[in-house]
């Protein structure tokens, strides 16, 4: 016998159930979203994100850089004259799960155009089924250096740089101090990961040829959240210089974290991922413990770049805050797609439309990009720095928001 | 020699760490045949409840825990009467299911509520550690450790020194005779796994403190769950603190003294070797179903 209790229970239950059902699609951003003021038969454009799971956070985020895209074409006549509508699947960041996105969307949405997901990780599988296509897939987060090994005709990585180059300016820099100043010994940390291996080992490459030793290099999996045993390790090295490649926040965040813990700061400290989502960072390690950490980074709230200043107004007005990188890095793929589209004139022909980009430059609020023919960008990622609480890009100099460098890093607050 | 203690030091403390989480995982499974995979989300949950407390009304979240516990409590109880309880009875594969859906429930209020950002309650201790010499052990883990310990203290004494405990054992063991001895076992079953929910309260707390987190946390910490009441054999809460401990201990050592490359493999290599020797883990009891095909 159930109780009354128990079946209003079990309603609640139901209701809830559908809330999270309706959830899922990405807080109210998920399925199919709207046309706009412009006429005629939309164009579909097709994305699979990871709304949900491990990368929950940065897939929400490009969300949100395709859906202000999306928008403001939309006020502007849409593309080819014609409203532009965006199919968002959420593949839960899962490898099997984006590949019957992508296949879906292919097939049963029967989508115009594609865009990218976010991570290597899940761009490795989906710009396949893309490429199997004979589909465009402009991806807006998706460095690994294998992901341009296979020789793909229709695949552009919409950033300034692949991963193992993400760090080139740090290199340079650290390789470039006056002696007293120099690191002599550098640990690397890098992820069991498709970005975040490549990351730390460009950088190792780099500072060994400059005459750094390395005494600490090992890969750690993905799915590790504590990082006390290999601070722990580094901390016994007594390493100048510490250099970590991950994906996302978590990784940086806990490493950091085991640093604090065990007492011990580098000279330089270099992140692949984690400073770059500002307060999110800020506020899980202490806003004090920040100054000096360097990361790379391909966007800027104040960059001068071309449409950054709409593209801003326009974020900061349906989020209330400033963009996170990967939200602009959606909008510069999503920008990269129109680019191409409007340079043919027509999305009948996706080679033609990879053959574009191939031979064209094409402007975003990323700056500048261009690929060669692999879909690799041959642009270099800007260096940033925390400064007194905030994000400051402190090289190249004629993009730079701060004329000094922190070196060497202050010791940690606590 | 310095470098081996600490690790083993750091080992020990976050092993104390999972032992807390993993005691609401075997209780009930122990008792009631039900693989809770929504441990995990609940966990979370009560993570960002903590945050929440934390962030709006500055409650410390170790203190939290007062709050929270009783609040996972009800969540235990209103999950069991709105879904477990109509599972009763069933395969422990169906309950496999049915929380791996909650979980993804869960996930989905989450997102909603919080946002996927992440998320992370930084009291004045959450990245500082009492030193002793050469070693160091960071106040977290140690605070996480003594709040393990009562925990399990008083599971322990609930189950071995209060009716309701005896009760519980009765239903563990055989459910028709404890009905005939005058036990209600669906009131048994809905109180055992709102006490097993309830000990998220706890174990969020620390969580919240110790790493960043989001929704989708949850996977990481359910399969490690698992695995460590697994090792110490399913539905035993001595064997959970010992698999927690094994665990904790195992992957500290691998990350510093092998490579961390091996260090999440390692224990559950750790785990196919007892399983080998003990297939009802370290501490587990054989039941009668395990022999008979």
């Amino acid at each position: 016998m159930v109780s009354r209790v128990g079946r209003m229970v079990a309603l609640l239950v139901a209701a809830l159930l559908a809330v999270a059902a309706a959830g899922c699609g990405g807080g109210g951003g998920g399925g199919t979203s709207g046309t706009g003021t412009a006429g005629g038969k939309p164009i579909k454009i097709g994305a699979s994100l990871p709304l949900t799971g491990d990368f929950s956070e940065p897939g929400v985020a490009a969300q949100q850089g395709y859906e202000i895209w999306r928008e403001l074409v939309n006020k502007k006549g849409g593309l080819l004259g014609r409203p532009v509508q965006i199919v968002v699947k959420d593949d839960g960041s899962d490898q099997n799960t984006v590949v019957t996105d992508y296949n879906a969307l292919i097939q049963q949405n029967k989508v115009d155009l594609l865009l990218g997901t976010f991570s290597s990780l899940l761009n490795l599988p989906a710009s396949a089924v893309a490429e199997r296509n004979r589909m465009l897939y402009v991806e807006p987060a998706g460095g690994s250096p294998e992901m341009f090994s296979r020789g793909f005709k229709h695949l552009f990585f919409a950033q300034q740089a692949t991963a193992p180059h993400q760090a080139d300016l740090f290199v340079q820099w650290a390789s470039g101090l006056p002696a007293d100043q120099k690191p002599k010994t550098a640990a690397y940390v890098p992820a069991d990961d498709p970005f975040g291996g490549p990351v730390a080992e460009g950088i190792q490459k780099g500072l060994e040829a400059a005459g750094v030793q390395t005494v600490y290099s090992e890969v750690y999996p993905p799915e590790t959240k504590n990082f006390d045993a290999i601070a722990s390790a580094i901390a016994a090295k007594k390493p100048d210089l510490i250099a970590q490649g991950s994906a996302g926040l978590e990784d940086g965040v806990n490493l950091d974290r085991s640093l604090i813990k065990v007492g011990y700061s580098p000279k330089q400290f270099f992140q692949a991922s984690s400073p770059s989502f500002a307060d999110q960072f800020s506020n899980a390690i202490g806003l004090q413990n920040t100054e000096g950490i360097f990361y790379a980074v391909s966007y800027h709230v104040d960059a001068p770049t071309p449409g950054n200043k709409e593209f801003l107004d326009a974020y900061r007005a349906k989020y209330k805050t400033d963009p996170p990188e990967d939200a602009a890095d959606a909008y510069a793929a999503a920008e990269v797609l129109e680019a191409a589209v409007k340079g043919v004139g027509s999305i009948d022909d996706q080679d033609a439309l990879a053959d574009w980009l191939h031979g064209n430059q094409v402007d975003t609020i990323l700056g500048t990009l261009s690929w060669d023919e692999t879909g690799a960008p041959q642009q270099a990622f800007l260096l940033a720095q925390w400064q007194k609480g905030n994000e400051e890009i402190v090289l190249p100099k004629e993009s730079s928001t701060s004329d000094t460098i922190v070196n060497p890093k202050p010791a940690w607050s606590k | 020699m310095t470098q081996l203690v600490q690790a083993i030091v750091l080992g020990l403390l976050i092993g104390g760490v999972y032992a807390l989480m993993a005691s609401g995982l075997t209780l009930i499974f122990g008792v009631m045949d039900v693989i809770n995979v929504a441990q995990g989300a609940l966990l979370i949950f009560a993570a960002f409840l903590t945050w929440w407390f934390w962030k709006e009304a500055g409650i410390d979240p170790l203190l939290g825990v007062l709050i929270t516990t009783p609040i996972m409590f009800v969540v235990g109880w209103l999950l069991y009467r709105g879904a477990i309880q109509w599972i009763s009875g069933r395969p422990a594969s169906t309950s496999v299911l049915l929380t791996f859906a909650l979980a993804l429930v869960i996930e989905g209020v989450m997102g909603i509520v919080w946002s996927t950002t992440s998320h992370a309650t930084t009291p004045g201790y959450f990245a500082s550690s009492y030193r002793l010499g050469d070693f160091y052990f960071p106040k977290a883990q140690v605070y996480g450790c003594f709040i393990a310990l009562g925990v399990l203290v008083a599971l322990y004494a609930l189950l071995r020194y209060t009716w309701l405990g005896r009760a519980i054992r009765a239903v563990s063991e055989n459910v028709s005779s404890a009905r005939l001895v005058g036990v209600n076992p669906r009131k048994v079953s809905a109180l055992t796994f709102s006490i097993g929910v309830a000990t998220t309260g706890a174990g969020g707390a620390i969580v919240s403190v110790l790493y960043p987190f989001i929704p989708g946390s949850h996977y990481v910490w359910i399969s490690r769950l698992l695995g460590i009441i697994v090792l110490g054999g399913m539905g035993s809460l001595p064997g959970a603190v010992v698999g927690a401990l094994a665990m904790g201990v195992s992957e500290t050592l691998t990350t510093v003294y092998i490579s961390p490359r091996w260090a999440t493999m390692v224990p559950y290599v750790v785990i196919i070797v007892v399983l080998l020797a003990r297939p009802q883990g370290i501490m587990g009891v054989k039941l009668r179903e395990d022999v008979v095909v």
